[in-house]
């Protein structure tokens, strides 16, 4: 029993001397952060906690929050309007705006090649952001657009998918088809 | 007493043996046998045994492409505890909703968090590509995997979209009306493409089944293809790290 005590404390000593040599600033290299390290414990570690912390998120949101569930589908009740998930909103305020072919079909398809084509349109060797002031412009851009497009079709959009104040005057009924 | 005491020696050691026949080295308590167990694990091995520490700092990754697998992991197991409890056809998928709402045990619980990790995922995967695009981490000899990220962007989204069908309420039904109809006006496979999702000309129970199949096997397989590759692919290329 005593033996055992004195392993555990052994132990404990053990962990506690290699933390403290963890923790100590390298004298290596001189910038720590460029210090190599063992990925077990410090990488594992750091990556369990970010599950557990979303974890406990979902099951705190997930109490509180119900997720939606209308009526019965009825194919003879169009609600209007009819609002598509709120992800693809964007693509449903392009369509409200330019012809279908280009809105629904051309426009994404350019977007998806675009995407996939960004790393051999780069010609920009440099990865820092000093250096590379027009990409991240273009790409603030891009991801403004797209929030801007899916904030209006979401809160913005109502009977017939025609522009409603009614969200910000606090009267919610353009929430009809949407997840809001 | 003696017995006891040896039967009980004897059961501590079993446990012993046991234990280190499941987990192969100690409490890692030198870098040696730290990177021997990150080596040897088959849960760790997806890891590189070292890191250098901006790899790996939050502030750089945020942490968005793990917890988007994470969240990959969680919309998997509510996933399969809501099949236990849904059947597909438009005779019996509501009342199921119902029922996994006001009967089943933690049917409710794990109906919301499977919605809500569903808008989670979107969102991390988002912010992610955002994330790897302003660190510049596409450019060489990352250009493969980054495309094979805008396709699991696209998996995750149209993962999305199946799922919304399935409780075939008011809002999943008329929403897949609206996302399907987009389909349509593609020029010559517009009208196709949009039959081929529906299985028929409106949103009915072929389409139902078809979407069922494709959200619980279809596209999480070939989700889990391009996960593998793209992690394999992060190994190979390397971590980019800081800038």
């Amino acid at each position: 029993m005593a033996t055992e005590a004195a392993d555990r404390i052994a132990a404990r000593q053990r962990v506690e001397a290699r933390r403290r040599q963890l923790e100590a600033p390298t004298t290596v290299r001189d910038d720590s952060e460029d210090e190599m390290i063992v990925s077990f414990p410090e990488f594992i570690f750091k990556e369990f906690i970010a599950a557990v912390a979303m974890t406990v998120f979902l099951v705190v949101v997930s109490i509180f929050l119900q997720a939606p569930l209308l009526g019965q589908a009825n194919p003879g009740v169009t609600p209007n309007p009819s609002k598509a998930p709120w992800y693809f909103l964007g693509l449903q305020e392009l369509l409200s705006r330019f012809p279908p072919l280009m809105a629904g079909v051309a426009f994404p398809t350019f977007v998806i090649v675009l995407m996939i084509l960004v790393p051999f349109l780069d010609r920009n060797p440099s990865r820092r952001p000093s250096e590379r002031k027009v990409a991240i412009i273009l790409f603030a851009l891009y991801m403004a657009i797209v929030v801007a497009l899916v904030i209006i079709g979401t809160f913005f959009r109502g009977h017939e998918f025609i522009w409603d104040w009614g969200w910000v005057l606090g009267n919610p009924q353009n929430c009809g088809g949407a997840a809001c | 007493m003696k017995v006891i005491r040896g039967a009980v020696d004897e059961m501590w050691s079993i446990m012993g043996q046991m234990t280190s026949a499941v987990f192969r080295h100690g409490l890692p308590l030198t870098d040696k046998i730290a990177a021997r167990t990150a080596l040897t694990n088959f849960v760790l091995h997806i890891h590189p045994v070292r890191v250098r520490r901006s790899w790996i700092r939050m502030s750089y990754t945020l942490c968005l492409g793990g917890l988007s697998f994470f969240l990959f992991i969680v919309l998997t197991v509510t996933g399969l505890y809501l099949m236990f409890y849904y059947v597909p056809s438009i005779n019996h998928a509501y009342q199921d909703m119902r029922d996994l709402q006001f009967v089943v045990t933690f049917g409710g619980l794990i109906r919301n968090m499977h919605r809500w990790a569903a808008h989670a995922m979107v969102i991390t995967v988002w912010l992610h590509m955002a994330r790897v695009f302003l660190t510049g981490s596409y450019k060489k000899p990352r250009e493969f995997n980054w495309g094979v990220g805008t396709l699991l962007l696209l998996i995750t989204l149209l993962l999305s979209f199946t799922g919304y069908l399935l409780p075939w309420d008011q809002l999943s039904i008329w929403a897949v009306t609206v996302g399907t109809n987009m389909a349509k006006y593609a020029p010559i496979a517009g009208p196709y493409t949009r039959y081929l999702m529906l299985g028929g000309h409106a949103v009915g129970d072929a389409t139902l089944l078809r979407f069922y199949v494709m959200h619980v096997v279809g596209l999480p397989l070939v989700g889990f293809l391009l996960m593998v590759v793209h992690f394999w692919r992060v190994r190979k290329d390397g971590f980019s790290g800081g800038l």
